[in-house]
């Protein structure tokens, strides 16, 4: 009977085989590698905004503390952004001519606001709220980075599902003492001392990782 | 898909319509399958690349942030709705500066926190996108100063004729102070007349007010005292209160011709034609006077209970019974000894004129009307159809409408004027205690709108004209306090005024009632001419919710129907469905027939409200205008009607066509002597046996109980759960295809004789089970239970198999099979609560027990290191019910009004012997019958 197949095939089969799991390998790697490249996850990509403020200069030159802008951190979902009164508090006094604020100068005195271009993001399903973190001990820095360090903000973390549920999983990494909160400084992850705060704060792990607690 | 599909005419606004077109689900003609999986293999490919980043967005900061005002929390503000010229008080949800959510008033004396289906819906009505946005002239768009150019000058030409010609148009008014005003009006132009004209809301034969609370046997002439009167909220309550006590429950007779929620909740019903039911009356009145024995076993027993409970008994005769009826109730009430006990009568309306509509349309007929200011209302509508009313508006030059829609009558006035929103504006009104209370407003009028008191401080040539500066000036001069600026603060602040109740006035003496002759009943069909229970006269046919909100008994959206008895059907050979010419005094109107069982024998019921060409998208085209049927000598029908048969095969759009029980019982009956429920059928006793290992629960355990002894079934907890979660409307082919989006639902039951059926209603929302079916077959782990109990619903991993929905034994699972959110509409997007997500087409989505609530709850309790304080969390449904029937909270809490209610013995759970084990159970109803009737 005459060969259906040519001899080529002979090699063809089972390449094809190992060539399909190779593909698959390296479309999963190549996938795995874009949505955790820089690109996707914007992490340590300044964002380019209508006045460059700079954290640097107004955290570590001046000392500001973040709650002085950012005043819902404490008592809401949202931290807020400073309304323009916010800035013309010092800067209708100082830099009052600086082409840089023009920007501010004009929304304060049109009424009209700023348009800051938004760095850290979460989807809508997503229900963050900054004020139940804050108080039972995580840092400003933990997941905003160190911003005394950033001329112009940009995100320190992916801000993906996965990294939240690493500290809902273990919460204990990355807890600090309540007077520690808004300072500046990274903490060093300590077992006793995280599981200590753990208690202090009535945290139960099991609660967080329940779906509702986020989405809803 | 065989079946076409029904012509669209309830299409919800900016709809993409393209998206799913008539004939989607065929193949297309010419696309071979070669083309169509290269076409499919190439959008795969594409959809890859669509997967980039998250769009950054924009954070918009205030420049000046309001004191108080956090973004992300909600403040809450009390106000007052003027519905039907009663006052409602209300609290306000806002968030970020625009009202989200309408509640009850805790503090005010009628609301005592709850609320209604209208004040929940008035909410849509405010972000309506087919309000008026701007005034209009002979139909063309005008301004507020363009209307003042031509006002003024005529304001001037009454000063010189003192009003003459002058004529205003109002419906009822709650509000003290716009009632002031007209007064003011008519002083300042005496010449100029006022009249009252209200379809829904019409003068009534004899105003009482009525404490259902002190009463320990109430009989119903056709009263619909649940349903959307002045005073349904404190009447709910008041009732679901004497039915919850241990002893002395009250006993509940109706007596009405169609069903209601009073006929629902009574313990013994009767179901009489209009002509019977005044006969019935007149027979009781003389039965007591005479103490002859009455005609049936039925009446006797009846008169035997309310003779054992002098002065703690009561007979409310409904809105719509001539005055005859009236006049018998109060006499009963008067042999004994129940006025001022549990029922006062009023003194007359003295905040109505006595000129109404029918005097209105003769002047106008004779060209005596100059200028018509019509304020609220559409009288080119809903008046009856012997008063012409558009076309004696031709022969008026000047006419200005004044109102929320630029409706029928704005159509055919000169001029329109859009009417600012009672959220959007400062006023006041009257509750039906008579407790003054502030309205104040939520948000600046979204369009170029004024309010009433605006107007008429133009026509009074007034300074100030606005609505804050008139309502504190007139409350300044009204009531002489030492510190007005307190008072006014305090009264702004509790949505009630600290006032003295104002001392009962001493009603007058009944008028001379007419001899009563006879009444014979009559032989020949009745016409019942009602308005709806949603839409009312026709004022909310705009409103999607309401439109969508099953109506009392029937469960019909987005259409009426002629009801008529089983027995009657029978008689004139009509099915249910069948479509029928209506013919009533020379008019005639095309309408479907339902067949209801509970309906009187003899009489058809027809619904006023529908049929509106001027309505806007939502509301126009739908259903029969009864209006064609109605004149002023018979606003409410009469004997003398016709039906003929002129086609059949009407597709209802109802969400509920199952009428029975079956044997599974779903609402169970309990009485004083044997309170503990009984399982339904012996074959399925309730198990708790499992496979499945028990949940282990530290934290709160949510939990909800309903009492079905409270629940009228006015269905406020439907509109309260879609005005707090995002619910969409989907339209009257969607409701046809059982799609409705409603998270809670009320169901209906005839239990019993198919003639003289009893009636009841049980609230569905979804169950939270422990042992939930759902839970289990999702293929991606999107409804999953969390520590706390819920059942919880994760719109991001859904993949829409609807596996969850197939598996639930409630159905209480909704999908979005096609994308049901409006999200064009920008008036829209402002009235979304932000703590809950939109949901797209292809996710399912059920009741989460309002879990913003609870995380709102929980997140608070947890920065102050403390548990969850039972009260502290109330879910939508639960705080809008007017009954207080659904209670929720922590089921392992001992002190919780819930765990309290789960030991009772009229505690079950629907479908328990499914051992799905829900943590939403039910109290059986008790019922109270007379042992003399059985």
């Amino acid at each position: 009977m005459p060969q259906l197949f040519q001899r080529y095939t002979n090699t063809l089969a089972p390449a094809s085989i190992v060539a399909v799991f190779i593909a698959l390998s390296a479309a999963v790697w190549g996938m795995h590698a874009i949505i955790f490249s820089p690109y996707a996850t914007e992490v340590g990509q300044p964002v380019s905004q209508v006045v460059p403020f700079s954290h640097q200069h107004h955290v570590a030159g001046l000392g500001i503390d973040c709650r002085y802008c950012h005043t819902g951190v404490e008592t809401s979902a949202f931290a807020g952004l400073p309304a323009t009164e916010t800035c013309m508090t010092c800067h209708s006094q100082i830099w009052r001519d600086a082409p840089m604020l023009e920007p501010v100068r004009q929304s304060w005195a049109t009424g009209q606001p700023l348009h800051w271009n938004r760095v850290h993001n979460l989807p809508d399903y997503v229900y963050f709220d900054h004020s139940i973190h804050i108080q039972k001990g995580v840092g400003c820095i933990s997941c905003h980075g160190r911003v005394d360090r950033m001329p112009l903000m940009a995100k320190s973390e992916t801000l993906y599902m996965r990294w939240c549920l690493d500290c809902h999983k273990a919460p204990e990494d990355h807890l600090r003492p309540k007077n520690e909160v808004f300072v500046m400084k990274d903490i060093v992850p300590d077992e006793k001392r995280g599981v200590a705060l753990l208690r202090a704060e009535e945290i139960d792990k099991t609660h967080l990782q329940d779906c509702s607690v986020c989405h809803r | 898909m065989s079946d076409p599909l029904p012509p669209a005419n309830s299409e919800a606004p900016l709809r993409d319509e393209d998206e799913f077109a008539p004939g989607a689900a065929e193949w297309p003609e010419d696309l071979s399958r070669r083309r169509f999986l290269q076409i499919m293999a190439a959008s795969f490919a594409l959809a890859g690349g669509a997967c980039t980043r998250l769009p950054h967005g924009e954070i918009l900061p205030y420049i000046r942030q309001p004191e108080l005002l956090i973004p992300g929390k909600p403040l809450y503000f009390a106000t007052a709705m003027d519905f039907g010229g009663v006052g409602h008080g209300l609290l306000v949800r806002s968030n970020e500066g625009r009202p989200t959510k309408i509640e009850g008033n805790p503090d005010h004396p009628t609301s005592l926190g709850r609320s209604s289906v209208h004040a929940q819906a008035a909410l849509l009505t405010l972000y309506d996108p087919a309000r008026s946005h701007a005034a209009m002239k002979l139909g063309h768009p005008e301004t507020w100063e363009g209307l003042l150019g031509e006002l003024l000058p005529e304001i001037e030409k009454w000063k010189e004729s003192a009003g003459a010609g002058v004529h205003l148009l109002t419906q009822r008014i709650a509000s003290p102070t716009l009632v002031a005003q007209i007064q003011q009006f008519l002083k300042k132009f005496p010449k100029a007349q006022w009249h009252f004209h209200d379809a829904a809301f019409p003068r009534s034969p004899m105003p009482v007010t009525v404490h259902l609370e002190q009463a320990r046997v109430v009989l119903s002439l056709d009263a619909e005292l649940f349903g959307y009167g002045g005073a349904n909220v404190p009447n709910a309550l008041a009732f679901a209160k004497a039915r919850r006590r241990d002893e002395n429950i009250s006993r509940l007779y109706a007596v009405e011709v169609t069903p209601t929620f009073t006929g629902a909740m009574a313990d013994h019903r009767r179901a009489l034609s209009p002509s019977a039911l005044v006969k019935f009356a007149q027979d009781l009145v003389v039965t007591l006077r005479d103490g002859s024995k009455s005609s049936d076993n039925w009446s006797a027993a009846l008169l035997r209970d309310l003779q054992k409970h002098k002065g703690q008994c009561v007979v409310v005769a409904g809105e719509f019974q001539p005055p005859s009826v009236h006049e018998a109730a109060r006499q009963i009430n008067e042999a004994l000894g129940n006025i001022g006990k549990t029922i006062d009568y009023l003194p007359a309306e003295a905040s109505l004129p006595p000129s109404g509509l029918p005097e209105l349309v003769t002047a106008m007929q004779r060209g005596e009307v100059d200028t018509l200011l019509i304020f609220g209302g559409n009288p080119a509508y809903d008046s009856p159809v012997d008063l012409p009313f558009g076309e004696a508006l031709a022969r008026v030059p000047f006419s200005v409408h004044h109102g929320l829609y630029p409706n029928e009558t704005a159509q055919v006035c000169r001029w329109h004027l859009p009417e600012s929103h009672f959220l959007e504006t400062w006023s006041d009104v009257r509750a039906s205690d008579g407790s003054e209370s502030i309205a104040q407003p939520l948000i600046e009028p979204l369009y170029p709108s004024k309010s009433a008191h605006e107007l008429i401080a133009v026509l009074l040539e007034q300074v100030p004209t606005t609505g804050y500066d008139i309502i504190r000036g007139a409350w300044e001069q009204r009531h002489k306090t030492d510190n007005f600026e307190n008072f006014w603060r305090k009264s702004v602040h509790d949505g009630v005024a600290a006032l003295p109740m104002p001392p009962s006035a001493k009603a007058p003496e009944p008028a001379a009632a007419p001899a009563a002759k006879a009444e014979v009943e009559s032989k020949s069909l009745e016409l019942v001419i009602r308005p709806d229970a949603h839409v009312l006269d026709g004022r909310f046919a705009e409103n999607a919710w309401l439109q969508e909100l099953p109506k009392p008994l029937t469960q019909l959206t987005w259409e009426n129907a002629a009801l008529i008895a089983p027995q009657t059907a029978k008689a004139n050979h009509l099915e249910h469905g069948d479509v029928v010419e209506l013919r009533y005094r020379d008019h005639a109107i095309r309408v479907p027939v339902w067949v209801l069982p509970g309906q009187a024998e003899g009489c058809v019921t027809v619904h006023l409200g529908y049929g509106r060409t001027y309505a806007g998208p939502v509301g126009s085209g739908l259903g029969s205008n009864a209006f064609t049927l109605q004149t002023s000598d018979a606003p409410w029908g009469g004997p003398g009607a016709e039906m003929h048969k002129i086609g059949d095969g009407h597709r209802f759009s109802t969400t509920q066509s199952e009428r029975s029980m079956e044997d599974r019982d779903p609402v169970r009956l309990v009485t004083a002597d044997k309170p503990a429920v009984e399982v339904a059928r012996e074959d399925l006793p309730e198990t708790t046996e499992t496979l499945y290992p028990k949940w282990k629960y530290t934290g709160p355990a949510w939990g909800m109980v309903i009492d079905l002894s409270a629940c009228i079934g006015c269905s406020a907890c439907t509109i309260a759960c879609q005005a707090e979660n995002n619910i969409p409307v989907v339209g009257r082919e969607q409701v046809l295809r059982r799609r409705e989006m409603h998270w809670i639902r009320v169901d209906r039951y005839f239990d019993g004789d198919n003639n003289a059926p009893r009636l009841l209603h049980q609230p569905v929302p979804c169950m939270h089970c422990e042992n939930a079916p759902c839970e289990l077959v999702c293929p991606v782990g999107a409804t999953v239970h969390d520590h706390e109990g819920l059942n919880v619903m994760v719109y991001n991993r859904c993949v829409g198999t609807r596996y969850c929905s197939n598996n639930c034994p409630y159905k209480v699972r909704r999908f979005n099979f096609l994308k049901f959110n409006d999200d064009h509409s920008e008036t829209l997007k402002l009235m979304r609560n932000p703590n809950v997500s939109v949901r797209m087409r292809g996710v399912m989505e059920k009741c989460t027990y309002c879990l913003q609530r609870i995380s709102a709850a929980r997140i608070d309790a947890e920065k102050e290191k403390r548990k969850i304080r039972d009260g502290e969390v109330i879910p939508a449904c639960a705080q809008a019910c007017p009954a207080d029937a659904i209670v929720f909270g922590d089921i392992l809490d001992p002190a919780s009004r819930v765990a309290a209610m789960k030991k009772s013995a009229r505690n079950y759970s629907l479908l328990g012997e499914l051992n799905t084990r829900p943590r939403t159970t039910y109290l059986a109803r008790m019922q109270n019958p007379n042992p003399e009737i059985g």
